[in-house]
């Protein structure tokens, strides 16, 4: 998305103020960003715990890079937690109960999602408001997950699995963040589809009258994001040691700061994977920071870091919208 | 019948208004005589309806004067108008889809209210069965508006108009959808005004109506007035001629650019339909056919089926019939099939149907052909800007960069960016709906070129148009649409403008068929309060089985849970019905909830302490609510967005204010005021109860709860009413956070302690209560008694599981379940209702 701000304020001269502004725009999530990491850095005693605190946080980065796509389309999916937690119990019970080799099981967790994204996506065509129709589906796939296993974790995976945990050295999580990055960003930015997405985000019928596959469109991202959150719950189970049926409660809120605070509209249209990402950075580093931060300042606890996180939101979000509005 | 010599009771003085790069109005002058018919003529593009939005109140001027009634006038609202005696019928009624026909009546005029400050439904139901009568048809004015066929939302605003003793009526085209007895009750209607002496501002294309009603004509043409004439001393060939701006015989024999040569019918066929039938009923039978090279104008009223037409055979909508390109036999039922099969279309409305506003050039351009620019499986966007570039110049759009958003573009460089998609897409036939309608007059002449350009490069070209002239010079045959059918083929060098212009003209007999068409759309069915029966029965049913069956059953302990998720309910459907949507109202109970664990720990006696520290809560919700709003209008954002952020804020103030502990040890006078155990009394269903009955009366019987349905129900169309969000949403999101607070209160009261999770998460619970209750997400539609219903019947259906040996941990599953079946039971009855 910087490519064309540039061609555009090179081509036709903006009045001096409107040009700051703009300029201004781009640094504030870099700025704040270099603030949070001078929170962190300054406070690490022991680095190599970093990146296990960082694991959470990487796991709800992989799925804003696929809620990015789906908000760009204008939809949205609040059942992404609840899938994640329903296809980790899916591989548990398929493992456990069934009898079913590990890899088996995993595969199955992926039919599982790939089905449980797949019914948001059918719903969503059907002309539900994709608002309504996951909120529906994060309390049934909720109540799958807690049902299929009568409410308990599911523990006890074999060494071979849990092994795949970290490769190379780096919790799993991390590959797996890069692999759907770069993914999304090809999909979202490099093709057809891709354009697609931003059509349809801009104006649905009028996409549909340029002959784009609407309901493709919808169908398929609906399915990729239960997919993906088929896979953070097979990384998850490896890291725990365990498929627990409550977790990730809120995380589709999480996720969606990150795509909103990135500076992708609410609204459809207008967006970028790079971007959610840079919302992740943002928001990931103050709520680590603010953590390492906590054990000095005695004023800084839990709760101020949620509201400082909370304003930000806030102001990012107005910051983008004005910023939109004058170029 | 004589122009009164009294004052005009409305006079229009020197009126321009200019829209971004065109100028609608050019200083323009008219007045209305007591007791005149005043017909006002022009093509499309004239300016009729921008002058029709300034005296109306909808569009204020950029300069020039309105009198009325002698005195000088700037209406705020077309309502402030109305309540003048001002009263405008539009050729599209904008109505609120989802409220009753009575309402949408008295909306406009403002609602009717007792002396207690409630509405009084009886006068609104009272007056519209008077103006129904008027028209002496059997209409129930108590379904909601969508059921309307288009006649009779026309009809019933020319008899409120006249109920209603107008000084003005503006009538835009209001014959267009109506049937010949119909037209005949209108002009009855129309004399019975004169007699009154009201002035009647008359708008219309057909020239027989003008010439029986009117006293004066008036014709415009491009934003200026041509001249006013009484009709006695004009005919209708003067008056085309005045709104075309050339004689009638020059215009027969206008040199024009049709082809050099005259289209040898030996050309090979392109395109050919046969029988093709539209799905909805809006065209029949049609055998069209287009040979290579050759632009078939197609002309006709608006309503005769043309745009359905165009539509269907992109495979925008359901048809029967032969489509042939070539020869070959086509199956479409999807744009994509239409356009591999060498079909391209340029629809009618630009802005809405054509063009991604917010995307750059380049994407618009090229979004129809983009596996043409794609390698391999990469998008390339180089490769694009070529295209881009390449087809821009081709058709001469003026731009600045590939880049550049399209909105930033003149009407008649979008038009060209549509039509520049569709060339890239090498089309074999190419559909235009309205190409010129508001491009100005250069853009339109280059539009006009590329299109006999094409034509020679062999496309076969479907040129829609309502205006005669611009069919008659750019076709090499015209084909005239009426009432979806074809009414007669002309050859636009040999048949005058007034033959092809009767041919579009409804004709007496088919016109009663075709206006009962339209009306066919309109369901007798009542379906007003299906949804509230469905879940009372389901309610009533599963409680009654629960009493007998279950033993230790207590209604009261459910009535008791349900009480809390009826407030939560009613806290997130008050948000929603607006428009609106909160989701920090988990976040809020816990704020109000701390709020009063506080303020009850302060060291005075409980008799003092509880009603503040009730009040303290309440307050906390409200202000929360309120907060929420606030944001939302100020910083320009969705309100899911906002409510995202305070989430999370009022979520962490909880935290700090209980400082990382749970609070305990409240006065038991407080929990008593929930359930007291001594007399069994709950306070929590009194308090529920008395809650529901308020906000029942609130939305259905006042004024402003009436209007957030309005507002929730079109937003645009509350606009005209001068109903905004800003006014609207402090009140409905204060009142969402209120009852938050209610329900964070009866919840501390009930479970004597306060610790920092309570209420995470209730926002989703709480607007699927109201889901399930019937609360429209996308606003205007619900009812105070389906979502109290909705909480009864999640409760009722724990219970159930509860009964049969299923824990109550599957709650999630339950609430999904309920919400899905609600919303596709909701979908499949509009879906079959349609």
């Amino acid at each position: 998305m910087s490519r064309p701000r540039q061609e555009s304020t090179a081509a036709a001269p903006a009045p001096p103020g409107e040009r700051s502004n703009r300029r201004l725009f781009g640094l504030l999530p870099w700025g704040l960003l270099a603030l949070a990491l001078m929170l962190v850095f300054s406070q690490v005693r022991r680095p190599e715990l970093l990146v296990e605190v960082w694991v959470p946080w990487i796991e709800v980065g992989i799925l804003a890079f696929v809620m990015t796509a789906i908000i760009l389309t204008g939809g949205i999916d609040l059942s992404v937690g609840s899938m994640v937690a329903l296809t980790g119990m899916v591989q548990a019970i398929l493992w456990q109960d069934w009898g079913w080799p590990i890899e088996a099981a995993a595969g199955g967790a992926l039919l599982a999602g790939a089905l449980a994204g797949g019914l948001n996506g059918l719903l969503v065509v059907a002309g539900l408001s994709p608002l309504v129709a996951t909120l529906a589906t994060m309390a049934l796939y909720r109540g799958l997950a807690i049902t299929v296993a009568g409410g308990d974790r599911i523990v006890g995976f074999p060494q071979s699995f849990l092994d795949l945990g970290r490769l190379l050295g780096v919790p799993s999580q991390f590959w797996l963040a890069g692999l759907v990055f770069l993914g999304m960003v090809l999909l979202v930015h490099h093709t057809r589809f891709g354009r697609w997405c931003y059509a349809v985000g801009d104006n649905r019928q009028a996409a549909r009258f340029a002959a784009v596959p609407v309901n493709k469109v919808d169908g398929v991202l609906y399915t990729i994001n239960g997919l993906v959150a088929a896979s953070v719950a097979i990384l998850g189970a490896m890291r725990h040691d365990a498929s627990i049926p409550d977790a990730h409660i809120g995380t589709e809120l999480q996720v969606i700061a990150c795509v909103v605070v990135g500076g992708t509209l609410i609204t459809g249209g207008r967006g970028s994977v790079p971007r959610s990402l840079l919302g992740l950075a943002v928001i990931s580093h103050l709520d680590v920071g603010l953590q390492f931060l906590s054990s000095r300042l005695s004023w800084l606890t839990a709760e101020s870091r949620l509201i400082v996180i909370g304003i930000l939101l806030i102001l990012v979000a107005v910051w983008n919208q004005k910023s939109q509005k004058e170029s | 019948m004589n122009v009164n010599d009294n004052r005009p009771i409305l006079q229009v003085v020197n009126v321009r208004r200019t829209f971004p790069g065109v100028v609608a109005l050019g200083g323009v002058s008219l007045d209305l005589h007591p007791g005149e018919v005043h017909a006002l003529v022009g093509e499309n593009g004239a300016g009729k309806s921008t002058l029709i939005k300034i005296i109306c109140g909808a569009l204020a001027p950029d300069s020039g004067e309105l009198f009325f009634q002698g005195r000088e006038v700037r209406w705020p609202t077309p309502v402030a108008a109305r309540a003048q005696g001002m009263v405008t019928v539009h050729q599209e009624v904008e109505l609120f889809p989802t409220l009753s026909v009575a309402e949408n009546m008295a909306l406009a005029a403002g609602l009717p209210m007792q002396r207690t400050g409630l509405v009084d439904w009886n006068r609104v139901h009272r007056q519209a069965r008077e103006t129904v009568r008027q028209i002496g048809e059997t209409i129930d004015v108590r379904q909601p508006a969508s059921r309307l066929s288009v006649a009779h939302r026309q009809m019933i605003q020319v008899a409120a108009a006249i109920l209603q003793n107008a000084r003005v009526v503006v009538l835009d085209e209001p014959t267009s959808a109506l049937s010949g007895e119909e037209a005949r009750w209108l002009f009855q209607q129309i004399a019975r005004l004169k007699a009154d002496g009201a002035g009647i501002l008359y708008i219309s294309h057909r020239q027989e109506e003008i010439f029986r009603l009117a006293d004066r004509i008036t014709v415009l043409r491009d934003g200026l007035k041509v001249w006013t004439r009484s009709r006695q001393s004009v005919g209708p060939e003067e008056t085309i001629e005045a709104m075309v701006g050339r004689p009638a015989s020059t215009l027969e024999a206008a040199p024009s650019i049709r082809a050099s040569a005259p289209i040898a019918r030996e050309a090979p066929l392109r395109f050919q339909v046969s029988g093709f039938t539209d799905g909805g009923g809006r065209f029949r039978q049609l055998d069209l056919e287009a040979g290579s090279g050759e632009i078939v104008g197609i002309y006709g009223l608006v309503g005769a089926g043309r745009s359905e037409f165009a539509r269907a055979v992109f495979g925008l909508r359901p048809a029967e019939g032969l489509v042939r390109i070539d020869g070959n036999q086509c199956e479409i039922g999807r744009p994509r099939e239409a356009l591999n099969a060498g079909i391209a279309y340029v629809p009618e409305d630009r802005l809405s149907q054509g063009l991604c506003l917010g995307l750059p050039v380049r994407s618009n351009a090229v979004l129809s052909t983009l596996r043409r620019w794609t390698r391999g499986l990469l998008a390339s966007r180089t490769r694009e800007q070529q295209a881009t570039r390449q087809v821009a110049g081709r058709l001469e759009v003026r731009y600045r960069s590939t880049e550049q958003p399209v909105q930033q573009l003149s009407g008649g460089n979008q038009q060209k960016v549509v039509l520049g998609r569709w060339l890239l897409a090498q089309p074999r036939v190419l559909i235009l709906d309205e190409p010129t309608r508001g491009v100005d007059v250069g853009a339109k002449a280059e539009i006009h070129r590329h299109l006999r350009h094409l034509a020679r490069e062999g496309c076969a070209i479907l040129l829609i148009s309502s205006e005669l002239p611009e069919v008659m010079e750019h076709s090499d045959r015209v084909v005239v649409f009426r009432e979806g059918e074809i009414a007669g083929e002309f050859d636009p060098g040999q048949a005058g403008p007034a033959r092809i212009a009767a041919a579009a003209l409804p004709r007496q007999g088919s016109e009663e068929a075709y206006a009962g068409r339209l009306r066919s759309s309109a369901s007798r069915f009542q379906g007003r309060s299906f949804n509230e029966l469905a879940l009372l029965l389901c309610v009533a049913g599963l409680g009654l089985w629960l009493t007998v069956s279950t033993e230790g059953f207590s209604l009261l302990n459910l009535l008791t849970h349900a009480s809390l998720w009826a407030i939560l309910g009613l806290a997130a459907a008050s948000v929603i019905v607006g428009r609106g949507i909160d989701i920090s109202i988990g976040s809020m109970v816990a704020l109000s909830a701390t709020s009063t664990a506080m303020v009850l720990k302060l060291p005075y006696s409980p008799e003092l302490l509880i009603p503040v520290a009730i009040l303290a809560g309440l307050l906390a919700g409200t202000a929360a609510g309120a907060l929420n709003a606030v944001l939302s209008l100020l910083g320009g954002l969705h309100p899911i967005v906002v409510t995202l952020g305070t989430l999370t804020i009022y979520r962490g103030l909880v935290i700090a204010m209980l400082g990382g502990k749970p609070m305990t040890g409240l006065p038991p006078e407080f929990g008593r005021l929930a359930i007291d155990p001594a007399t069994g009394f709950r306070g929590a269903v009194a308090v529920a109860a008395l809650v529901v009955l308020l906000v029942y009366l609130w939305m259905a019987h006042t004024r402003s709860g009436r209007h957030v349905y309005a507002l929730g129900s079109a937003p645009r169309a509350a606009e005209l009413l001068g109903l905004s969000r800003a006014r609207l949403w402090p009140v409905t999101f204060g009142l969402g956070g209120l009852l938050a607070g209610l329900a964070g209160v009866l919840q501390l009261s009930m479970g004597q302690q306060m610790q920092a999770r309570l209420g995470a998460g209730w926002e989703l619970s709480a607007i699927a209560v109201a889901v399930i209750g019937g609360v429209g997400i996308t606003g205007g539609r619900g009812t105070v008694l389906g979502v109290v219903l909705g909480a009864l019947l999640l409760r009722l259906v724990n219970s159930a599981l509860v009964r049969w040996g299923i824990s109550d941990q599957q709650t999630d599953l339950v609430v999904g379940s309920l919400i899905l079946a609600a919303l596709l039971l909701d979908l499949a009855w509009r879906g079959w209702k349609r």
